[in-house]
């Protein structure tokens, strides 16, 4: 575990010291304070636009630094050959993705912590108290954040940077379009068709389990156990697709 | 029987670059034994299979077949990755890290003690002149600093077998005889060196046996003395003003400079070279035999292999 360790900090420690990582944080935080002129422009509650505007500011951020930092960590180790100094030492190359994966999701927690708070400062100045029920959002923002996470890792180890990006910006998309999928499942035409969508259907996540923006912004009842179906959804994911991107990575040759 | 350090037996390699391109076959049925405490030279040119072979050595890419063994052990044993340091061809770094985290981040994934690493770690960085700038982020580093540093996270965890590659290239002659007194200090320690380099020089200088690699497979191997045979392939003649236009001796190749002709002869010609050098008045300044080089026998294999 030491060395998985190892790797995760030298990860994180990679990414903290990027410029990019800050270009990002940057723009989250600028967007969840901006919530605040948006909910003064728009009619309506605006500590509902607010909050509704920066779990969204702080889903889109989360998942574009979880795309690009793994694409950027993970890539980046491997083409410019620093892999071949932890692999070279008593290192598994499971340890080495485990400790990818680690040290990318540590990042985006820590970037989900800062904007969380950030959200909480402008719901506390536009409200005029703390909404805690914003660190239930944030703690489900995480859960799918490490669903994402696992696929970009993934297709980091399985295609070049650009396509991995894509890839698992696509599963971010689809996984919020489970609902829909299913549908088509029901009503288009032609069997194969039908198969296909279904295939897609199952194959991906239903990012939308770990939504619940609406409850959040709204102040409704969640069921507790949606959530706790939310984080087996989330572990089993994880653990199928990491055990995925080590089956690939386990025996290809790096050059 | 000699302690068998390193035994690459049989190890083939073929790489399979895409649908449109053809496969390439790196290694064809290599195999070597590196004893302990010996300095061992893997000589090859560009192309030959060199670091391909030290990838699989290291679990980098996975041979085709064959057997690897490191101290007794499977290569892709932890325990036989414990007992090797190794440096890659090019010093492949972290940027981001300074020298004295790298070797941190080195400590940590060999699993050493971190009670007392710190302390390991300055000796190290001692040992490869690179104290006084530990802690300057390698991004800043000149090739030279980036060699040693890598030189050092191999050193760190106090190896029986040093696997390195290519360290000295692109190192200026002080950076390299820094480098060859670091390796010939390792080796009288104890520690098995094993020496991948296309540079002649540096492997005649400081290996005690030699594997020379053509084409994916060892066309020779054995100590320099015993490669390079005390046979004499020719003659290399130095004589007083030009060379005569009507000298009919076959040369071997010549050259004029100075004031002075350079002549070099197959050992059949020496004579006739020596009678019309007389015939003519020439005046002499030496005549001197040409043994057989590590370079002639490299390149002999080399022209032989086809590559």
């Amino acid at each position: 575990m030491r060395a998985v360790l190892a790797i995760a900090a030298n990860t994180f420690r990679e990414a903290i010291r990027d410029r990019i990582l800050y270009l990002f944080i940057g723009f989250a935080v600028v967007m969840v304070v901006s919530s605040k002129l948006f909910g003064m422009l728009t009619v309506g509650d605006e500590t509902k636009i607010v909050k509704d505007i920066g779990l969204a500011a702080m889903q889109v951020f989360s998942m574009l630094i979880a795309v690009m930092m793994s694409m950027i960590l993970i890539s980046r180790e491997v083409d410019s050959r620093t892999v071949f100094n932890i692999l070279a030492k008593p290192v598994r190359r499971w340890q080495f993705i485990l400790g990818k994966y680690l040290g990318l999701v540590s990042i985006v927690a820590a970037n989900l912590v800062l904007i969380t708070f950030v959200l909480m400062l402008t719901v506390l100045v536009v409200a005029g108290e703390f909404d805690f029920m914003l660190l239930f959002a944030g703690a489900m923002t995480m859960l799918e954040m490490l669903v994402l996470a696992a696929f970009a890792t993934l297709f980091a180890v399985l295609t070049r940077p650009i396509l991995g990006s894509l890839m698992t910006l696509a599963v971010f998309v689809v996984g919020h379009m489970s609902a829909d999928l299913w549908l088509l499942t029901r009503q288009l035409p032609g069997a194969l068709t039908r198969t296909l969508v279904a295939v897609v259907y199952y194959l991906l996540p239903n990012l939308e389990r770990f939504n619940f923006r609406t409850e959040v912004v709204h102040d409704l009842a969640i069921p507790s156990a949606a959530v706790g179906w939310a984080v087996l959804y989330a572990i089993a994911f994880v653990a199928v697709v990491l055990f995925l991107a080590n089956l690939r990575f386990r025996n290809k040759d790096l050059k | 029987m000699a302690d068998i350090q390193l035994s690459v037996r049989d190890l083939q390699k073929t790489f399979h670059p895409g649908l449109f391109e053809a496969s390439v076959e790196v290694l064809k049925g290599l195999s070597f034994e590196v004893t302990r405490g010996e300095i061992f030279g893997f000589l090859g040119p560009n192309g030959a299979g060199k670091t391909t072979t030290i990838k699989a050595i290291t679990e980098i890419v996975y041979p085709d077949a064959g057997e690897i063994s490191i101290c007794g052990m499977p290569h892709t044993s932890l325990e036989a990755k414990r007992r090797i340091g190794f440096m890659s061809e090019s010093p492949y770094i972290y940027r981001h890290l300074t020298g004295r985290e790298y070797l941190w981040f080195g400590g940590e994934l060999m699993g050493l003690e971190r009670n007392g690493l710190e302390d390991r770690i300055s000796r190290v960085l001692d040992q490869v002149g690179m104290s006084g700038r530990a802690d300057r982020t390698m991004g800043t580093y000149s090739k030279g600093m980036l060699q040693r540093v890598a030189l050092g996270q191999a050193l760190l965890g106090e190896p029986e077998l040093l696997i390195l590659d290519e360290p000295m290239s692109g190192l200026d002659p002080v950076g390299r005889r820094d480098v060859r007194d670091i390796i010939l200090k390792q080796a009288a320690a104890g520690v098995t060196i094993f020496f991948s380099s296309h540079i002649i020089p540096d492997v005649e200088m400081i290996c005690d046996r030699v594997a020379i690699i053509v084409d994916g497979r060892v066309q020779a191997i054995g100590t320099v003395s015993e490669l390079i045979s005390d046979e004499i392939v020719g003659y290399e003649a130095t004589f007083v003003g030009a060379l005569p236009a009507d000298l009919r001796t076959t040369l071997e190749s010549h050259h004029v400079a100075s004031g002075a002709s350079w002549v070099r002869v197959t050992t059949d010609n020496r004579d006739t070279l020596i009678r019309e050098l007389g015939d003519r008045g020439a005046q002499v300044v030496s005549i001197e035999p040409v043994r057989s080089t590590l370079e002639d026998l490299l390149m002999r294999h080399y022209e032989e292999g086809g590559s």
